[in-house]
């Protein structure tokens, strides 16, 4: 077996029992997600419990090319499992990870690593090549998630400095590297709902709560020291592959100048240049610091070290209370995606950017909080602060020092309350569309924006109203999508009128041409990048969302290549503009497995990772009536401020224009799903696949537990 | 390989002294066959190329790592990687990360150390310090050059899987991949490198201290990143 170790390892906390899977019961899933829902749905027999539930199963996964040289694939890892922060339904989620946790796991011999049940007390487990170990955490338990990994390499050094060789096992194996760890921080200790699994100093498994479902079983950390080996069909192809995308895909490094910067950060194509994203201004003394196999850092760490290996929502949840912000808040958060915020932000802030916005971050990593949902959460009790609603003594009794909002203090306390479940951080600690509905506010709040959790308690990241892959792609699934394949569909020609001589360089009608030429099996149908208003409801938009997310299950979240890279459309580097997506996926996949898999056949085992993943979440009580984005996305148009250009096809016209202002149609949005449905195969009535549509994937066993329940779709 | 399990000393192919197995503190002077030369006080001639790292330049990813052992193992290690990389992601830039290439030593202690000559410089390849695994007998508890290199982490890099020690050899025989190594070709860990953060040089750095071999590679486009150029 290439790229795979072969093995799974399978942690029952309960009973203490580890335990070993094979890889190859489960190797047609493809790695990551694929593999990871595949488990769960064999493991978990009551799809309705709780995801603090000591039934709930989590997964954390790799994929045969992690920590093997295929760019943009080695570092990232899945984690599955039932959430706790979306709203209202626990959906069976994922968030993924980088840094360097998976290729530790690869190097130690395994695939993956399977957690289930509760332990007694606290515990944390230690991963040795093949040597695992169930240890007390209890000296742990309460220590920050830097605190945490410190002690833990303390520890596994045997007293020895880093720097030097460290004996690992009993056969003389040894490595120079600090274990991979992945912990949890007081927020998921205290069961919040918000709390995140971090690894290193700023790589986090952020969304869906996994925080405090590791919390809820008393496990506070994995740690994986791993001296084996992964093996690589054939090493010349691979590395000729790497070789071929850097001198196609990439512009070389003494190519940069600042007029490329503007779109060296923006997702998704493949990353020239070691800039990070992030919206605080950089320190000169810094560096580029890259996740495993990385040819281009997206974070670095600094002098002094705050902020070190944050990025993106990290660097930016705080960074406009900082600045003393308020509406302006929204704005800037989007400016990282728009590429070379920092210097933006130079322009329009003449001092260096306050610590704090660093220190806010450091604060998130260390306790452990999602820090996506602290960036729509902290402008929203602000104006309720402001509306005389929220603070000490009011109505929603808040104990937060909002005379220092913006500094240092009233982050600190807030993410401290939120930690421990103190006061108000009770409340807060069960995400802020519950902590709303506990306020008896949530409806109203919803209907008028004031709240933007527009999808499953998520949030808003994407406005739904206007990119409407994002959005319909979140809501037919489980959370914010947070897949940016076609953001430069947006942000190019949002940002080229103002940067570029001329704009795009391409028409809009190639423009999209470029796009759906790969989008397999549906390249013959470009209006599926037409972003007008006729066009919002209509079965092109439905092959999009579909195709987003077959690509994404696969490519994205079961092969692991990075989202920020991946897919790759649109390539400034490339000859014609023509990126590495299509050709680029297998050819990596292939060097390292020593497989014959296609783009397209990529494609098809994500529609069967997706069918199975909308199986699960069947089970779980899904129907298609609860498939509904917050009232304000139907009731309030999409604001005008920060619109974003877009292809639109109006009269068989291309153009680029601005989308919006404009709402979604209740009514409109209900035949969209029932278009989508029937493409997908699903019961128009339910949303629920169907025997033959599961049949056709080879899912019989999955299309006998549904009909076992009740919750087959209509034929 | 266990070398517990022997309990009587196995000949290995070549003719070497019968003495006992002498320690790093020794000095030793080897006899070989075929195709050798008398080593006398240590005398071996310079390499004629050399790594030189830029730390501040590196960006952590471990690419020359996984680069390394490819080509030279076949598969992804980092334990067996001739170059290591060791990070602290908590510490402050520039002491987060520290580069330990093998410095193909003026005054090799570990050619010095090794009994059998295993560990030798290579004539044929303009003297790079190279191991030839069929001459070593670490997997006899011998490891002498592990032991002998006197910066940390050690440069001779035990290959506790196959027994036997493993050096940087300038890619000289690096089979897993197409390209020629050594003096003449290419090393996999500059080619790959996406920083641009190792470099190859015929010129023999200072050899006291780290200055000679940890040098500035950072030039306008760096500092036009927006990271320091000094």
């Amino acid at each position: 077996m290439s790229g795979y170790t072969g093995k799974i390892l399978r942690i029952n906390l309960t009973s203490r029992r580890v335990s070993t899977l094979k890889t190859s019961d489960y190797e047609q899933w493809g790695g990551g997600h694929g593999i990871g829902s595949a488990l769960f749905f064999d493991l978990v027999k009551d799809k309705t419990i709780s995801g603090f539930d000591p039934a709930n199963v989590v997964t954390i996964m790799t994929s045969p090319l992690t920590g093997t040289m295929a760019v943009g694939a080695t570092a990232r890892t899945e984690v599955q499992g039932i959430g706790v922060q979306l709203y209202p339904f626990e959906w069976f989620t994922r968030s993924g990870f980088g840094g360097r946790f998976g290729p530790m796991l690869k190097f130690a011999g395994w695939d993956g690593v399977v957690i289930e049940g509760k332990a007694e007390s606290p515990v944390w487990v230690d991963i040795r090549d093949g040597n695992v170990r169930i240890k007390d955490a209890n000296a742990l338990w309460g220590l920050d998630t830097w605190q945490t990994q410190e002690t833990i390499w303390q520890e596994a050094s045997g007293g020895n400095d880093y720097g030097s060789w460290i004996k690992t096992g009993f056969r003389g194996e040894k490595s120079t590297q600090r274990p991979a760890v992945l912990t949890i921080g007081p927020a998921g200790e205290s069961l919040c709902r918000v709390a995140s699994l971090i690894h290193d100093a700023g790589n986090a498994s952020g969304q869906g709560g996994f925080g405090g479902v590791w919390g809820s079983k008393n496990l506070k950390a994995i740690s994986v020291m791993g001296t084996g080996n992964i093996a690589v069909a054939d090493p010349n192809a691979l590395i000729e592959a790497r070789l071929w995308a850097m001198e196609n895909y990439t512009f070389p490094l003494d190519e940069y100048n600042s007029s490329k910067s503007i779109w060296a950060n923006m997702p998704s194509n493949l990353r020239s240049f070691p800039l990070p994203m992030l919206t605080w201004e950089r320190p000169q003394q810094s560096r580029p610091q890259a996740c495993m196999g990385c040819q281009a850092a997206c974070r670095s760490r600094y002098d002094p070290g705050f902020g070190n290996e944050s990025s993106c929502k990290e660097t930016s949840f705080y960074i406009a209370p900082a600045y003393g912000g308020g509406q302006i808040h929204r704005l800037i958060s989007s400016l990282p995606a728009a590429g070379g915020s920092g210097e933006i932000l130079n322009k329009l802030y003449a001092s260096e950017t306050p610590d704090v916005a660093k220190q806010a971050a450091d604060l998130a990593q260390k306790y452990g909080i999602n820090t996506g949902e602290l960036e729509t959460g902290i402008p929203y009790m602000r104006d309720l602060y402001k509306m005389g609603v929220l603070g000490p003594g009011k109505q929603i009794d808040c104990d937060l020092p909002f005379d220092e909002y913006g500094n240092y203090d009233f982050v600190e306390k807030l993410i401290k309350m939120i930690s421990s479940r103190e006061g108000i951080g009770d409340d807060l600690a069960e995400g802020f569309c519950r902590a709303a509905e506990r306020w008896g506010r949530l409806e109203e709040d919803l209907t008028t924006g004031l709240l933007n959790n527009c999808h499953w308690g998520v949030g808003m990241h994407f406005d739904p109203r206007t990119q409407v892959e994002w959005g319909y792609g979140s809501i037919l699934g489980d959370r914010d999508i947070n897949e940016h394949g076609f953001c430069p569909l947006y942000m190019i020609p949002t940002v080229a009128q103002f940067v570029l001589p001329g704009g795009v360089p391409v028409t809009a009608e190639e423009f999209a041409k470029i796009f759906s030429d790969r989008m397999t099996p549906f390249e013959d149908d470009p209006l599926m990048l037409n972003y007008s208003d006729a066009n919002m409801y209509s079965e092109h938009i439905a092959k999009l969302v579909a195709w987003h997310r077959y690509y994404s299950r696969f490519w994205i979240q079961s092969v692991l290549f990075c989202d920020t890279q991946y897919p790759d459309f649109f390539n400034w580097a490339a000859q014609d503009y023509m990126g590495i997506t299509g050709e680029g996926e297998p050819k990596f996949f292939n060097a390292v497995t020593g497989k014959n898999l296609s783009f397209a056949d990529g494609i098809e085992l994500g529609r069967k990772i997706w069918n199975l993943d909308n199986a699960i979440w069947t089970l779980q009580g899904r129907h298609r009536d609860d498939v509904q984005f917050a009232d304000y996305i139907y009731e309030l148009p999409s604001p005008k401020l920060g619109a974003f250009t877009m292809p639109v096809n109006e009269n068989g016209e291309w153009e680029y224009a601005t989308v919006g202002p404009r709402s979604i149609d209740r009514t409109k949005f209900e035949e969209f799903k029932t278009r989508y449905y029937e493409l997908e195969g699903w019961g128009t009535e339910t949303g629920w696949p169907t025997r033959s549509t599961l049949e056709s994937l080879g899912l019989e066993s999955v299309a006998d537990e549904l009909e076992d329940k009740g919750k087959l779709g209509e034929e | 390989m266990n070398n517990q399990e022997s309990k009587e000393i196995i000949k290995p192919k070549r003719v070497i002294s019968r003495r006992e197995f002498l320690k790093f503190s020794g000095i030793v002077v080897v006899s070989v066959g075929v195709g050798g030369c008398i080593v006398n006080d240590g005398e071996v001639e310079d390499s004629q190329g050399y790594l030189l790292v830029d730390t501040k330049k590196c960006q952590g990813c471990l690419t020359c790592m996984l680069a390394c052992s490819l080509v030279h193992e076949g598969y992804e290690s980092l334990s067996l990687a001739r170059i290591q990389v060791v990070q602290n992601p908590f510490e402050n830039f520039p002491d987060d990360i520290n580069i330990a290439q093998c410095r193909q030593c003026v005054d090799p202690v570990c050619i010095e150390a090794c009994p059998t000559r295993a560990l030798y410089a290579d004539e044929e390849n303009g003297h790079i310090r190279t191991v030839d695994k069929n001459k070593c007998i670490g997997w006899l508890g011998c490891r002498a050059c592990v032991t002998a290199c006197p910066y940390e982490p050690g440069r001779s890099i035990w290959n506790f899987q196959k027994g036997h020690a493993q050096t940087c050899d300038l890619c000289a025989n690096a089979s897993f991949w197409n390209e020629q190594g050594g003096l003449e070709g290419k090393q996999a860990c500059v080619e790959l490198c996406p920083m641009k953060a190792i470099k190859f040089t015929t010129e023999i750095p200072e050899q006291l201290g780290d200055e000679g071999y940890n040098v500035n590679l950072r030039d306008e486009v760096w500092e036009a990143l927006g990271y320091p150029a000094d």
